[in-house]
């Protein structure tokens, strides 16, 4: 017999008995759609966090004083390390070949007051190549100059929230305002960047000249951060090296036998790691999904092994005119093939829909990956074939005459 | 003679049901059926009628003894071959018509065609439907259609892939007088073009119509005869509607 003739025999079947085709289908498409959404919030959460590494700025390395400790994901440095200097951020752009920009940061969170508004916002001393190094760019009016910077001037430049927070509809530019008690002119506004890795509001911040910063308002000698841009992405490596040779000489740790005082991390660490953990959530959702696939094909077995019941006259009529067992075989395992291609088909469309409506809804960023629907949809053929053979087979092996007689 | 298409050699059917004990459906039975027969099977309910047909018809397997279709041992026959003789070589009207309640009588017709290679399928099973007067009812679910109705279905369903031998297990156990003759004429007819037919009935003037007349008692065959003036199927039937005018 055509298979043809087999498959319009088992779609015929399926359509007659509407619902408990519709009940089998269910398990498959809640798998199927389960699989393609979480796999799509997963994705997503791994490109948000992607776009974030990136963002911070091309071939970035970052110096921290002294040892970062890794606490649940997120990274604390411990204890306060008074040995990085501005002076250090100057040498390692001179003396290290591989680097190319450097710019010293020292952030604190102050209180600041504009009129009789105030907020509590970060306050970060940096030099105008922070610009370029993170990637984080001024939007309206200047960035303080190198030689503002020196000079020590009450230059300050808002993020987009201090400018929502403190001067609403207001023109910032121009305006006076006081951070702690020392009064700063504002003379730009940065582009909006978002958050963080760690989810810290990138534009709650006011950059002043570092050198302001030290002096005037946070009464220190030390900065706790130096940020470094690498000429190309291949010597990443090499500069890492070429800096902490730098600063141990700089500090004088190798003669002292002590253990770095600094911390250097790398952007494709991070990525890295951050690849990691997504990866793990990702293989995790995507096994609960699984699961609910192959309960899906349970769930075909179980009708597939009712319908056998339901139909044992009707296979043995079938076998008494002429079918054979193969035929008969076939016509189950296609209807089994039915059932899971097209839970698979629906699953996919309602996925997709879901994911769709879900990346529009809500923030969350959703990311529908080809290959969950490729797998997912082979996985549920499998999952069919492989549950729909067992009754097939039983129906193939029915007498045709004990089949007949059965009520 | 070489036109032998059944030969049953010693055929037992023993059921096995558990308290009862042992239940001997059919004792040693052998019989040769020849093309171009027209076979009436006799005997009283239980005696094994049904079981011989089902065995002769390749449904059903013996006990012991074996069964020659067409010369080939059929306990020998693969699935293929034994799938293709129920599907060309033999039609079989069950006792209880075993249509499938959910289809028309047209796809129930169709179905032995469906294993086939046949072509026109509609059309052939739409011929079959009309050879037994139901070109009426074609499109009707067997729910729809009277016992004698869904008797001709089945008895459609067994000629639609025209087969060398047709099995019919009490094909008039349903049917009034006239509607018995009329399914007895087809079979006369369907005879004379060629078509050997075993047919079982209950009925002694039904089975008057056969050329050899079996009885069957307790499993065992109990005589085998020629009937060597069978009656005419067809004359009745005139003479049965030339009566039904008159009294009008
Ligand atoms: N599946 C079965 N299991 C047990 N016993 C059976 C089975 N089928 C038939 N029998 C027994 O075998 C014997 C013969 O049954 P069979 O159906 O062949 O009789 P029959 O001559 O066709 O009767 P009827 O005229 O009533 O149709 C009966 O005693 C019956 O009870
Ligand atoms: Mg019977």
């Amino acid at each position: 017999m055509k298979i043809s003739k087999s498959i319009r025999i088992s779609r015929n079947q399926l359509l007659s008995n509407k619902i408990r085709t519709i009940l089998s289908l269910i398990g498959i498409i809640i798998g199927v759609s389960a699989v393609i959404i979480m796999v799509a919030i997963g994705n997503g959460a791994q490109k948000e966090v992607l776009n974030k590494i990136e963002s911070m700025g091309t071939n970035l390395i970052v110096v921290n004083a002294g040892q970062v400790q890794k606490t649940s994901g997120r990274q604390q440095i411990r204890g306060t390390v008074t040995t990085l200097t501005i002076e250090d951020a100057d040498i390692l752009a001179s003396e290290c070949p591989a680097v190319s920009k450097s710019t010293p940061v020292q952030t604190k969170k102050l209180l600041v007051k504009w009129g009789n508004l105030s907020s509590n916002t970060t306050i970060t001393g940096t030099t105008s190549d922070y610009q370029t190094i993170r990637n984080f760019y001024i939007e309206r009016g200047t960035f303080f100059s190198e030689e503002e910077n020196k000079a020590s001037v009450r230059y300050a430049v808002l993020g987009q929230t201090v400018v929502k927070n403190l001067f609403g509809k207001n023109d910032p530019i121009g305006e006076t305002l006081r951070i702690g008690r020392v009064p700063f002119k504002v003379i730009g506004i940065m582009e909006s960047k978002g958050t963080d890795l760690n989810g810290v509001d990138q534009d709650d911040q006011i950059f002043i000249p570092v050198q302001t910063a030290l002096r005037r308002v946070f009464n220190l000698t030390y900065i706790n951060t130096i940020n470094l841009q690498v000429l190309s992405s291949n010597e990443m490596d090499f500069a890492i090296k070429q800096v902490s040779e730098v600063l141990r000489e700089r500090h004088r740790l190798d003669r002292l036998n002590k253990s770095d005082d600094f911390t250097i991390q790398n952007q494709v660490e991070l990525l890295e790691t951050q690849k990691e953990t997504t990866d793990t959530f990702t293989a995790l959702i995507v096994s609960v999904a699984s699961i609910s696939l192959i309960v899906g094909g349970i769930g075909i077995l179980a009708i597939m092994l009712i319908a056998i019941k339901e139909r044992i006259k009707e296979i043995g009529l079938r076998m008494a005119v002429g079918a054979s067992r193969k035929d008969i075989l076939l016509q189950f395992i296609i209807e089994a093939s039915i059932l899971s291609v097209g839970g698979g088909v629906i699953g996919i469309f309602i996925g997709v829909f879901i994911a769709i409506m879900a990346s529009i809804a809500t923030e969350w960023t959703l990311s529908i990956s080809i290959p969950s629907i490729i797998y997912s949809f082979l996985f549920s053929l499998a999952i069919g074939l492989f549950f729909g053979v067992y009754p097939a087979r039983k129906a193939s092996m029915l007498d045709p005459i004990e089949s007949l007689r059965s009520e | 003679m070489n036109n032998i298409i059944v030969k049953a050699e010693r055929l037992t059917k023993v059921y096995n049901k558990g308290v009862g004990g042992d239940v001997f459906a059919l004792r040693d039975v052998s019989l040769e059926i020849h093309k171009g027969e027209l076979i009436a099977i006799m005997g009283a309910s239980g005696s094994g009628k049904s079981t011989l047909m089902n065995i002769l018809g390749c449904l059903d397997k013996p006990t012991e003894g074996s069964l020659f279709f067409e010369e080939k041992e059929v306990s020998k026959l693969g699935d293929k071959e034994l799938a293709s003789v129920r599907n060309k070589k033999i039609g079989f009207v069950f006792q209880s018509f075993n249509l499938l309640a959910r289809t028309s009588a047209l796809e129930n017709v169709e179905l032995p065609l469906i294993y086939s290679d046949k072509v026109n399928v509609t059309k052939l099973a739409k011929d079959a439907l009309n050879l037994v007067g139901l070109a009426d009812r074609v499109h009707h679910h067997p729910g729809e259609l009277s016992g004698g109705q869904q008797q001709r279905v089945a008895i459609a369903r067994a000629l639609v892939n025209d087969p060398d031998i047709i099995f019919a297990d009490e094909p008039t156990g349903n049917l009034d007088t006239k509607s018995s003759y009329e399914i007895i004429t087809l079979f006369q007819k369907l005879n004379k073009e060629g078509r050997t037919i075993v047919l079982v009935t209950h009925e002694l003037d039904i089975a008057e119509h056969a050329k050899r007349i079996i009885k069957v008692s307790d499993g065992r065959i109990v005589s085998d005869e020629l009937n060597n003036s069978p009656r005419n199927a067809e004359t009745e039937l005139n003479k049965l509607v030339k009566e039904v005018k008159n009294e009008n």
